[in-house]
């Protein structure tokens, strides 16, 4: 081949690799980019006066006179809003039967709408679940609520050879000549004055308890879930893992048994999550009966056994790192080979170990398929530390694959489900980041 | 002074007290060790105990030749090859994105980059890693299957834009090479030129009519084999990057240099010298992603579609498909042996065989990396 | 090693102290019930601080098995215990004692964009076993259908299976999700697709078609005349002991509020409260 070619050949080969190594930053950044900018959405967002009244009364937070000036203003800003409604209702009953069957029906999801926008109408009996007592909490909710309560979704069949085609007609013209027929316009026009939004950090959505199916409220119990089974996991998992590194690098010969634990712990780094789980169903919950039903502590046990070997093999390495002329000084100076180990050998590993303790806490973490069934429930209490040996919890990586897929009002909480995948990612890469951190340092001390 | 004058010798009894209790503390520790190879030996155990039951029960034949999976059916049916089926053609699919972005991606981190950037990219390939599955499986099912869906013929076009042009350049650049090369050198470059051309155009034309028949196509469910491939080889590429890079740098020095100071081009010595020698450990990085995304539960569970059909043609990956994972997972209640039956040692049928896949998949990256290991260890 | 030796020893210790503790309700079974169940587990912890009362979601096969297996007290089903079920619970003495605790009726949804205007039980049938494969087979415009049903544990699947396909099979295309809420989420979000779901699931997202000539709703599930109406259950192994926790919650359907929560979440309350 002349030079030339051989050149284009260099070249593009240097292109190629660049692009794929762009390509996959790209793909980090279209996976994390969406899930960063709405989850955060869960904790910065503009609040109305119902999100403010909530916390009040759920929660006992919030200046109480303020909350109550502002719902005096926010009361006399829709007062219009439900005179005209019942002026309206006034009028339907002085209509003739024909009119008023074709009003009533509208009238009832006009009245659904106005509830979900600004909470109970008044002189409603009080609903016992939550979500009816409050209007919407957030603004960009309230926006989509108005949206709906202008314009009514409608499909145009017309096209035979299509599946219909979505068209907006405004609500107002089935009212048109009523008296509910202002309500529109002042509605559009002073949503504002009714709701009252006001930017808020809402941090406690870390800390709060999740009310009504997390309708309102937080994550917490998930929160301390996660954190319940991935320290029970470390619990189960570092001493067996690094004692068996320890054997591994130090004591262990090169015989047949030693190899077969090598294959044997491979092996299990290997097996698919989702047998971790079933054998932990079968084998914790059906067989050994460490708790009646699903607990944070089958749970836990699982994780470690998926975990051990990513511990033993990390723990393993940095051992051998440490240099020969440390043990060699020990055991020249007369100490025992534990001795050597404990005093010498473990807090010269210690940093490196730290390492692969901390990323195995960041894979424990985010699991889901070993705690379907043995620990992971849609709703309960944050548990008390003794009550984890006995119930199971709530967990994020559960939580997000229940609230996404099987919770009765999934467009509702969007922002519940951006929170918490949020909230666990980060928590992963904060792992992730302080085990960089430390070993950054390790190899700046090996190095100088 | 006698006090003072210490014994520098150990006694017998001494020495021998503590000879015995370095062996008791190495059965010890050995014991604790042995708890991976107890739990290794108790999952085979527990699977192949619970799995063997149903082949007792339905026989061998059925669960590998039949696609009509209806556990629950009267008479019920347990035909899982269309299930084996889905996960082949998902594994498929990620190998497909994963390993030619892998390797390529590898390729740049061991001999293109310089070394700052190499301390960028790192980073990104550890927190691809790290991000949970069920993140992932969010994704696919909220943000990546509605866009298939609406916009799915765009994107699919403008893949095979950013993938076809790439590719139809370089087959050019080839055809025209192997084509002129015994030609006269004063007119071979004209003739290349010419022959270049004209298939540049021939490509052009090929490009932009199927990108019109992509962007025509209506993707009618957003959950199907493509998605899932897709995600599953974006989570499969950090393992095969970094057992990938690993391979090519253990090649060494030498080997490059060999091959630069007898003048070849970089591009040459990759390909020609380094993944050659590297080649065992590229097969075991491919080897690995493979585990990984056989063994993927989440991601698939949320957005395969769990069909249990083999797709009509066979490489449709705009159909819904069923994974081994998705199955076990979705029907995990079974797994109880109070009502016990075929339907819940069919779970445990599945699983060995997943547990046997990985298990030999293990073994044989294994293998090759320790003869890669000796391999190159010895030309050192 | 030592701080984590002492940690555990502490941990099992206060775990023993903590064992008596009889102030926990499990409930697991069908996602159907399952808002119905959350609202109450809420309703009822709030009442009765003390009181953790976890909730599963995970079908109607799996509440069964738990009751069965002892690992739930209360197992919520969306269709009755299959014979099967019940031999084994009396093979591990287990007693169930059921509890309608609502109605609900199937509902067919198809996007709100598909034109079709009703349905017959045959032609469900003829589209869940494949017979019919698309949309202008039924006077709409030329689409396959997407089918979509329950995973095979699901209590739903099952009164579908009994009462719409007759045993008959599912065509081999249809697609399987965990729940009523996804099978409402593929549905809105696909245009060629037909899903089946409890009434307490229908939103105005998505077009519930009628049957048979009857729209679904309260009134026509309890007088009947809806062909696809059944009842929502809660199981517990033998009465619980009066008094109990366990019996004040599985009896709250039986209250105004409880009824007025059931009637909130979009099911049916079994009386005219």
């Amino acid at each position: 081949m002349k030079l030339a070619s051989r050149k284009l050949f260099d070249r593009s080969l240097t292109g190629v690799s660049v692009m794929a190594v762009i390509l996959m930053a790209l793909s980090l950044l279209v996976l994390l980019g969406p899930i960063f900018s709405r989850g955060l959405g869960a904790f910065f967002f503009r609040a109305t006066s119902e999100h403010r009244r909530l916390m009040l009364e759920q929660f006992n937070r919030g200046d109480q006179e303020e909350i109550a000036a502002e719902t005096r203003a926010v009361t006399e800003a829709r007062q219009p809003v439900y005179k005209m409604l019942a002026n309206f209702e006034e009028e339907l009953k002085n209509m003739e039967y024909v009119r008023r069957r074709g009003y009533n029906t509208q009238l009832k999801e006009v009245k659904d709408l106005l509830r979900e926008l600004l909470g109970p109408l008044p002189g409603e009996l009080e609903a016992v679940m939550l979500r009816q007592q409050y209007g919407q909490t957030r603004w960009d909710r309230s926006l989509v609520k108005l949206g709906q309560f202008l314009y009514i979704e409608q499909w145009d069949y017309s096209d035979p050879s299509q599946m219909g085609k979505k068209f907006l007609a405004p609500r107002q013209r089935s009212f048109a000549g009523t008296q509910l027929e202002p309500l529109f316009p002042y509605l559009k026009n002073n949503l504002g004055k009714m709701l009252q939004p006001r930017f808020v950090f809402y941090w406690r959505f870390l800390t709060d308890v999740s009310l009504d199916s997390h309708f309102f409220g937080g994550i917490w119990p998930e929160i301390l879930g996660t954190i319940y089974l991935t320290l029970g996991a470390m619990l189960f998992a570092i001493p067996f893992g690094i004692i068996a590194a320890i054997y591994l690098s130090e004591f262990a010969g090169g015989g047949r048994l030693v190899s077969m634990l090598r294959v044997c712990i491979s092996t299990l780094a290997g097996v698919p999550s989702i047998v971790f789980g079933l054998f932990g169903l079968a084998f914790f919950i059906n067989t050994l009966h460490l708790s009646s039903s699903k607990s944070v502590l089958a749970g836990s046990a699982t994780l470690a056994l998926l975990i051990l070997p990513t511990i033993i093999r990390s723990a393993e390495e940095a051992l051998k790192a440490v240099p020969h002329a440390y043990k060699e000084a020990a055991l020249s100076l007369g100490a025992s080979q534990l001795r050597m180990v404990l005093t010498v050998l473990l807090p010269a590993a210690l940093p490196g170990i730290l390492t692969g303790i901390i990323i195995s806490m960041g894979r424990a973490a985010g699991e889901t398929a070993p705690i379907i069934f043995t620990a992971a429930v849609s709703v309960g209490q944050p548990l008390k530390l003794w009550e984890t040996l006995s119930q199971p919890t709530p967990a994020l990586p559960w939580n997000i694959y229940n609230l996404a897929t099987e919770h009765q009002a999934v467009d509702e909480i969007r922002h519940v489900q951006y929170g918490m995948v949020l909230t666990l990612v980060l928590l992963v890469l904060l792992l992730n980041l302080a085990a960089i951190m430390i070993r950054a340092r390790i190899s700046k001390k090996m190095r100088g | 002074m006698q006090k003072t004058e210490r014994n520098l010798i150990m006694s017998d009894a001494a020495s021998r007290l503590r000879r015995l209790t370095a062996l008791i503390l190495k059965g010890f520790l050995l014991l604790a060790t042995a708890i991976s190879l107890v739990a290794v030996l108790l999952i085979i155990a527990y699977i192949t105990r619970d799995a063997l039951p149903f082949f007792r029960l339905r026989g061998l034949g059925e669960l590998f030749k039949s696609t009509a999976w209806y556990p629950s059916g009267h008479p019920a049916e347990f035909g899982a090859l269309a299930i084996f089926f889905g996960t082949g053609l998902v594994t498929l699919g990620a190998i497909l994105v994963a390993v030619p972005l892998g390797i390529a991606a590898a390729i740049a981190l061991s001999d293109i980059l310089p070394y700052r950037l190499r301390q960028t990219v790192k980073p990104v390939i550890e927190i691809l890693a790290a991000i949970p599955s069920v993140a992932y499986g969010f994704f696919a099912l909220v943000i990546f299957a509605p866009l298939l869906q609406n916009r799915g013929g765009s994107l699919l076009a403008i893949a095979l834009w950013l993938i076809g042009l790439p590719l139809g350049l370089i087959l050019i650049f080839v055809i025209t090479e192997m084509a002129t090369r015994s030609i006269r050198e004063d007119v071979a470059g004209a003739a290349r030129l010419i022959l270049a051309a004209v298939l540049a155009v021939i490509l052009i034309r090929g490009l932009l009519a199927l990108s019109a028949t992509l962007t025509a196509l209506r993707i009618a469910s957003g959950t199907n084999a493509l998605n899932v491939s897709i995600i599953l080889g974006i989570m499969a590429l950090p393992t095969i990057v970094s057992v990938a890079e690993d391979s090519l740098q253990a090649a060494g020095r030498e080997l490059r240099e060999g091959s630069y100071a007898l003048g070849a081009t970089r591009a040459e010595t990759l390909f020609k010298v380094i993944i050659p020698a590297a080649g065992s450990g590229i097969i075991a990085a491919v080897i690995l992603g493979v585990m990984r995304a056989v063994g993927e539960t989440m991601v698939v569970w949320m957005a395969s579609g769990n069909a249990a059909q083999i797709p009509s043609p066979w490489f449709n990956f705009l159909s819904p498909v069923r994974t081994l994972t998705a199955t076990i997972a979705g029907d995990m209640g079974e797994a109880d042996q109070v009502t016990g039956s075929s339907r819940y040692h069919v779970l445990f049928a599945l699983a060995l065989c997943l547990l046997l896949t990985s298990f030999i998949a293990n073994l044989a990256s294994e293998w090759i990396l320790r003869r890669q290991q000796r391999k190159l260890g010895g030309l050192k | 090693m030592k701080i984590f030796q002492t940690l555990l020893i502490i941990t099992m210790a206060a775990g023993f102290l903590g064992a008596a503790d009889a102030n926990k309700i499990t409930v697991d079974g069908s996602t159907t019930v399952g808002p119905i169940a959350k609202a109450f587990a809420e309703f009822y912890m709030k009442q009765h601080p003390g009181v953790n009362i976890t909730v599963s979601e995970s079908g109607s096969g799996n509440g069964a098995k738990s009751l069965i297996n002892g690992s739930c007290q209360v197992a919520t089903m969306s269709r009755i215990m299959k014979q099967n079920e019940y031999e084994a619970a009396v093979h591990s003495e287990v007693l169930p004692i059921s509890f309608v605790v609502a109605l609900d009726g199937i509902a067919m949804i198809v996007h709100p964009g598909n034109p079709i205007k009703a349905l017959t039980m045959e032609q469900i049938k003829s589209i869940y076993i494949g017979t019919i494969k698309n949309w202008s087979q039924l006077g709409g415009p030329n689409v396959p259908i997407v089918i979509i049903s329950r995973d095979t544990n699901s209590g739903t699947y099952e009164t579908f299976e009994t009462r719409v396909l007759k045993g008959e099979k599912i065509a081999k295309n249809c697609e399987y999700v965990g729940s009523s809420g996804a099978i409402r989420q593929r549905v809105q979000s696909t245009q060629a697709a037909i899903g089946y779901v409890g009434i307490g699931f229908i939103d105005n997202t998505v077009k519930a078609l009628p049957v048979n000539g009857v729209s679904p709703s309260p009134e026509t599930v309890k007088d009947g005349s809806y062909p696809i109406g059944r009842p929502l259950y809660m199981y517990t192994n033998d009465y619980p002991k009066m008094g109990s926790d366990l019996y004040l919650f599985v009896n709250l359907y039986l209250t105004k509020k409880g009824q007025e929560i059931i009637e909130e979440t979009g099911f049916i309350p079994v009386t005219n409260y």
